[in-house]
């Protein structure tokens, strides 16, 4: 490999953001911090996306590797030390001075920097650290900075890099040990979880300090997350939300990131993948990660391990639920949030509206609407003031069968975007019922 | 019926609901309309209301102490929308809260209620719009200069956003529709004013600005984009096309 120094800057950036894309973290989320005279910049919790790339991902961090030069050789990664790219690489005030002047036009929210690996974790860590240091402190920048922690790299390090850093990242690629020794030799389990269990012991120290002065330096205050690639080998949804979820509540992640594999350099060890990255798959496992974060969802519910995998027609939600009919239909009026939560087409804020309005009086069924409840799903689950909007048969295969006419035609889209179906006059988008006997027999009496 | 004619702004809007309370009409015949923007009845006595300061920070103050700060910020927000029939809602909204007093806000089903609550969202949704989509540039004078199509008068709260964050910089936002602009100096000092016209803000600005970040932008832009994962739609729908054109990398 040849280090390529002597290169226009635009040219640079323009490898080193092709290098870093396939990163999906981009959120600028998680804390809040005021502007102040004689600095640039502020934070805001609910984060801010600047912009949005053609594939709809958001832009808000100007998402760059320092480098893409890089020791080890992970099958499925762009920069593999084998892969013949050019490599460059950005000197820390270059990074400064694009962050800043970006920063000034509101392109970005801040810095997203990672890096291959040169030399050593230490050196590059080191390099990394000397990067927003002088982003921070002779540029007086405030916004939003996002720090890869290089596996293996010192203890120290880490933690200086962590009190200049909003958030910090490590990824842990693949859900299991074993996928992990195939596809990374070089990386091992226990080098990506150890700086990832040392950052949350730092962040829980620097609380008890927070407490005490309030003033004290805050340790990566808008907390770490980390990223798996779905598809690159056989691990099933249900070893991947539990890995999801044993990081959320032994490691206190602030979120965990799903990507869908994209193979850019064939190996042998890889699969094959037909028909485009397995869009509908992430998809699915980032509405389990909500239900498990925000919905009070375990793993085990979702999914088992006789049924290890997600259902393409209904979302994982819907999929619960109509297994687990004996808990429904939920009364509006009376159910508790949590319950409130679990009905489909009811999302956290149209609950909380529930649960505010009903103190005051009656709800009807166009009050929910008006709350963005999606009624497409949920009359099937809900009772207002103890009657149903329509008939409902409680029985699985009916609403299973209502559910999935209005889910197919999005699963469709998400495989064939762009292109065209031939309609169909009978049975659009409806699944495919198999007539019973008596049917059979009123079509021939006529009855029908 | 009597229809109230106030003067444009929140505190028009306020003056003209305290009107309507000092007539001693029955509420139920009264209704609030904007001056400049009325559809006129045919059997409605018109009544206009002057602005007088005093009497919005009277509303004002009720507002705050019997209902709650929050509804007080919900209704201003509300009075940036661009409906016509905003000073109406708000009138009925305000009704509304003196009988129900600090639980007024989560009246949900209450239509007043619902639609200031919509017109907040929407106001502060297309503000969030704005912060994100915003885009300066950089004139040979060293002023960032960056210009914005709202729908609803939102230039305050954009402003507010980009005076904490940019607290050093000259920087001034024009508002193309509204014709209004926010100008802030290095100082800390911010004013917005109204009237600006276009023609004036382009001879201003003055013309060839070549700025070497715009082109690395955009190809920052279009790499970070992964091409298996293409998808229009998604980017319709998060991004809509009425910013665009007010944006660096769409230009």
């Amino acid at each position: 490999m040849l280090l390529q120094e002597n290169m226009g800057l635009e040219e640079k950036l323009k490898i080193l953001a092709d290098a870093a894309k396939y990163d999906v973290a981009c959120t600028s989320s998680g804390v809040d911090r005021k502007g102040k005279k004689g600095y640039t910049g502020n934070t805001i919790s609910g984060g801010i996306c600047h912009s949005f790339g053609a594939d709809g991902r958001c832009i808000s961090l100007l998402k760059i590797l320092m480098t893409n030069w890089c020791i080890y050789d992970c099958k499925y990664c762009v920069n593999r030390c084998s892969n013949d790219v050019i490599r460059t690489a950005f000197t820390p005030d270059e990074i400064c001075e694009l962050t800043m002047e970006f920063y000034k036009r509101n392109y970005i929210e801040g810095l997203f920097l990672s890096s291959g690996v040169v030399e050593s974790a230490d050196k590059t860590m080191e390099l990394l650290y000397e990067a927003i240091w002088k982003l921070r402190n002779i540029h007086k920048f405030r916004g939003y900075i996002h720090v890869k922690a290089i596996p293996g790299a010192d203890r120290q390090l880490i933690e200086r890099v962590g009190f200049l850093a909003d958030r910090m990242s490590i990824n842990l690629e693949l859900p299991t040990a074993d996928s992990l020794k195939k596809l990374c030799p070089g990386k091992t389990r226990e080098k990506i979880l150890l700086p990832m269990r040392q950052i949350q012991a730092g962040i829980t120290e620097n609380r008890n300090e927070l407490a005490i002065y309030r003033s004290a330096p805050r340790f990566v205050p808008a907390g770490q997350s980390t990223q798996m690639i779905v598809g690159a080998t056989p691990e099933n949804d249900y070893q991947m939300v539990s890995v999801a979820e044993a990081l959320y509540r032994n490691y206190n992640l602030k979120r965990v990131f799903y990507s869908a594999f994209v193979p850019v350099v064939p190996d042998k060890s890889l699969p094959a993948v037909s028909g485009g990255p397995p869009l509908l798959r992430e998809h699915r496992l980032y509405q389990a990660d909500w239900l498990l974060r925000f919905y009070g969802f375990r793993a085990d519910e979702l999914l088992s391990a006789e049924r290890p995998n997600f259902n393409i027609f209904l979302d994982p939600k819907c999929d619960w639920a109509v297994r687990h009919l004996e808990e429904f239909p939920v009364e509006v009026m009376t159910a508790d949030y949590g319950k409130l939560l679990r009905v489909p087409g009811l999302g956290v804020r149209s609950a909380k509206r529930i649960v505010m309005a009903r103190r005051t009086g009656r709800l009807s069924y166009g009050d929910l609407k008006k709350f963005g409840v999606v009624l497409k799903r949920a009359v099937f689950f809900l009772t207002c003031c103890g009657k149903m909007m329509i008939p409902v048969r409680m029985e699985e295969n009916f609403i299973t069968s209502q559910l999935m006419g209005e889910e197919r035609k999005k699963v469709w889209d998400m495989g064939n975007e762009n292109s065209f179906r031939q309609l169909s006059l009978f049975e659009d988008w409806k699944p495919d019922a198999v007539p019973e006997v008596t049917d059979a027999k009123k079509a021939l009496f006529g009855e029908m | 019926m009597t229809v109230f004619l106030c003067k444009n702004g929140f505190d028009g809007i306020l003056c003209g609901v305290y009107d309507i309370y000092a007539s001693r009409l029955p509420l139920s015949d009264c209704s609030l309309e904007l001056e400049r923007e009325y559809e006129p009845l045919l059997f409605a006595q018109y009544q206009e209301v002057p602005l007088e300061a005093w009497k919005a920070k009277k509303v004002a103050e009720k507002i705050k102490s019997f209902m709650s700060e929050e509804s007080y910020i919900y209704l201003y927000r509300a009075s940036l929308h661009k409906s016509p029939e905003r000073g109406n809602w708000i009138f009925k909204f305000i009704a509304l809260g003196l009988t129900a007093g600090r639980k007024v806000l989560g009246m949900l089903q209450n239509p007043a209620v619902y639609e200031i609550f919509q017109m907040n969202r929407y106001v502060g949704n297309e503000a969030h719009f704005l912060v994100e989509f915003l885009r300066f540039e950089r004139l040979k004078s060293g002023i960032y200069y960056g210009k914005v199509g709202p729908e609803s008068q939102v230039l305050e709260l954009v402003a507010v956003h980009f005076a904490d964050r940019f607290p050093d910089m000259d920087w001034m936002i024009y508002d193309e529709k509204h014709k209004a602009a926010a100008f802030h100096a290095s100082t800390g000092h911010w004013v917005i004013r109204e009237n600006v016209e276009k023609e004036a803000v382009e001879k201003w600005k003055g013309e060839g600005n070549s700025d070497v970040y715009v082109n690395m932008w955009k190809t920052f832009f279009h790499t970070i984009a992964i091409e298996e994962r293409t998808n229009p739609r998604c980017q319709r729908t998060m991004l809509p096309l009425r910013y665009r054109k007010y944006m660096t990398e769409f230009q």
